[in-house]
């Protein structure tokens, strides 16, 4: 086990990075394996300067390939292991994100979005929704919580785990650049004090006794001979994770109730939207928010809901849609016009959308 | 001052970073809500190199924001970068001793400084960064020199165990800025 840091509720002021290795702490994670990338490093580094404290585990590997494969290594021996990666590291890590999807293993990742195509930028993005989402040769059985500032990431990290551990399903914190590299300050707390149980971990493998005498053997099975065996195996992948879906979908609205203007936005683009939201309400405009939490599952209800509700639609993210190709997926039937604003690879402002809503309000006549 | 936006721009290597982290963690000991984040390339020296920096009494929402209420170019390129976070209700600051060009923009006012030239023929290059502070501190008034101090405490306090004339020049330096923008100039 290791040793706890935070016993009480304590504020501080540190960058994302940082606040994702103290949470993880919190959450009982006990081996963390990675290879740098910014801007993930500083998860590494706080991690690795933690250890003498926390006396758990790290073990820097050669590449993501292989920080991914040994983090499925450590789960198998029953360890609560994480990795944390970013742009072409979240790339090269699919595959054995993908044999998480396969084993039903409790992976945890930290993906601190940059730019994209390849190395682009190492500042920021929102382009890494469809991949840590869908990426991988599968069908995205994954849980993914996209959070917008600190208090998320330790929230967010803490629940990844538990997540994780308790339904099987490989687990995403989908933060990004300015998340991992800003500072503001968190409460940061021991989650079992708040009444937060963690939940377990249990070896896969080389557990007590004897295999078919004192425990089930554990058979995971990565390859199969017959296309039909896959599907049956899939079909019960599907089944599951549309039944836990309800207990895991996350959303937040943001005086959405009377919106006319719905702006659904993800992640850290969401708390620009609020900025503005405030800024239009000031002027009348009645402009709302919809942060879907998980984008894997959806909140499928409630946003079908919000968007009926409201006049016009605005998807803005900073990314050539990503999110909003996950959500009008599940809009199909509704009539709600949309527009959009998207920035790939660049922070959306408060000032950015005020502009772009102000002038869907005067196109439309719309009577706010 | 509701919320106080504060861009902060100049080649890598000239402390731009370091300016923003004692200012934010200066906003943080006044028990206001900051948010800071860094905006640098792959280079490991050199580059223009940018800290967008807010300090505020209600919550932040937007972590990068459209235009600034202080912009500050400490380098002929940070010049070109930054003429988009400015409009007409925006202070521009720019280091004349290192820049060769003038910012010409739209702004509220633009001011000269010669923190560079200060700093090396009064003070010593190191402490360049702090004038830049002093100056964002005066023209911003967003944090007491006091806060900057603790702030500064924090960041530098070994260093200033070791050698105690160094938290003298940095002071010296903190307060040199800060004189070179008159009251009438504030933000």
């Amino acid at each position: 086990m290791v040793k706890k840091l935070i016993t009480e509720d304590t504020k501080l002021f540190m960058t994302g990075n940082e606040v994702i290795a103290y949470a993880a702490v919190a959450a009982g994670a006990e081996f963390m394996y990675g290879y740098p990338i910014t801007p993930q490093n500083e998860v590494m580094h706080t991690w690795c300067k933690l250890l003498p404290k926390t006396e758990a585990g790290f073990l820097q590997t050669e590449d993501e390939i292989s920080a991914g494969f040994s983090t499925l290594g450590g789960i198998l021996a029953g360890k609560k292991a994480f990795t944390a990666t970013a742009g072409p590291g979240n790339v090269i890590m699919q595959d054995a994100m993908s044999m998480a999807e396969m084993n039903r293993l409790p992976f945890v990742c930290a993906v601190m979005q940059r730019g994209g195509p390849s190395t682009a930028t190492v500042i920021y993005a929102q382009q890494e929704t469809t991949l840590t989402c869908f990426g991988g040769n599968g069908e995205g059985y994954r849980i993914v919580y996209s959070t917008a500032g600190h208090q998320d990431l330790y929230d967010y990290t803490i629940k990844a785990f538990n997540t994780a551990w308790k339904y099987k399903f490989p687990t995403f914190i989908l933060a990004d650049g300015y998340q991992g590299k800003m500072r503001e300050p968190v409460m940061a707390y021991d989650p079992e004090a708040r009444g937060i149980d963690l939940v377990p971990a249990t070896p896969y493998l080389r557990a007590d006794g004897v295999a078919g005498v004192d425990r089930k053997p554990v058979h995971l099975r990565n390859c199969f001979n017959l296309e039909e065996e896959l599907m049956e195996v899939l079909d019960s992948y599907e089944e599951e994770f549309n039944r836990i879906a309800p207990e895991i979908i996350e959303y937040q609205e943001y005086k959405a109730e009377d919106a006319e203007i719905l702006i659904i936005a993800h992640g850290i683009v969401a708390r620009s939207a609020m900025t503005a939201i405030d800024e239009l309400r000031a002027k009348g405009v009645k402009a709302g928010l919809f942060r879907p939490i998980t984008l894997r599952p959806l909140a499928i209800d409630p946003l079908r809901k919000a968007v009926n509700k409201a006049k016009q639609v605005l998807f803005t993210e900073s990314a050539n849609g990503q999110m909003a190709r996950l959500a009008l997926e599940k809009m199909y039937g509704l009539t709600t016009p949309y527009q959009t604003l998207y920035k790939m690879g660049v922070g959306v402002t408060g000032g950015d959308i005020v502009e772009k809503v102000e002038k869907m309000v005067k196109e439309n006549n719309l009577v706010c | 001052m509701a919320r106080a936006k504060i861009v902060l721009a100049g080649e890598g290597g000239q402390g731009v970073q370091s300016i923003a982290k004692i200012l934010v963690e200066a906003g943080y000991s006044a028990n206001k809500n900051v948010l800071y984040i860094p905006n640098f390339g792959v280079e490991q020296r050199g580059g223009v190199s940018i800290a967008f920096c807010q300090i505020a009494d209600e919550c932040i929402g937007e972590p990068r924001f459209s235009k600034g209420d202080i912009v500050i170019m400490l380098s002929d390129r940070a010049i070109e970068r930054c003429a988009c976070y400015v409009d007409e209700n925006t202070t521009v600051v720019y280091d004349d001793s290192v820049c060769l060009k003038k910012p010409e923009m739209k702004a509220k006012r633009i001011i000269n400084v010669s923190a560079s030239k200060i700093a090396n023929d009064e003070l010593s290059a190191r402490v360049f960064n702090m004038i830049i502070l002093g100056v964002v501190l005066k023209a911003t008034k967003v944090v007491s020199i006091q806060n900057a101090k603790d702030a500064l405490e924090l960041a530098l306090g070994k260093k200033f165990v070791a050698k105690p004339e160094l938290r003298d020049l940095n002071y010296k330096a903190l307060e040199r800025g800060m004189g070179l923008i008159n009251n009438t100039a504030s933000v």
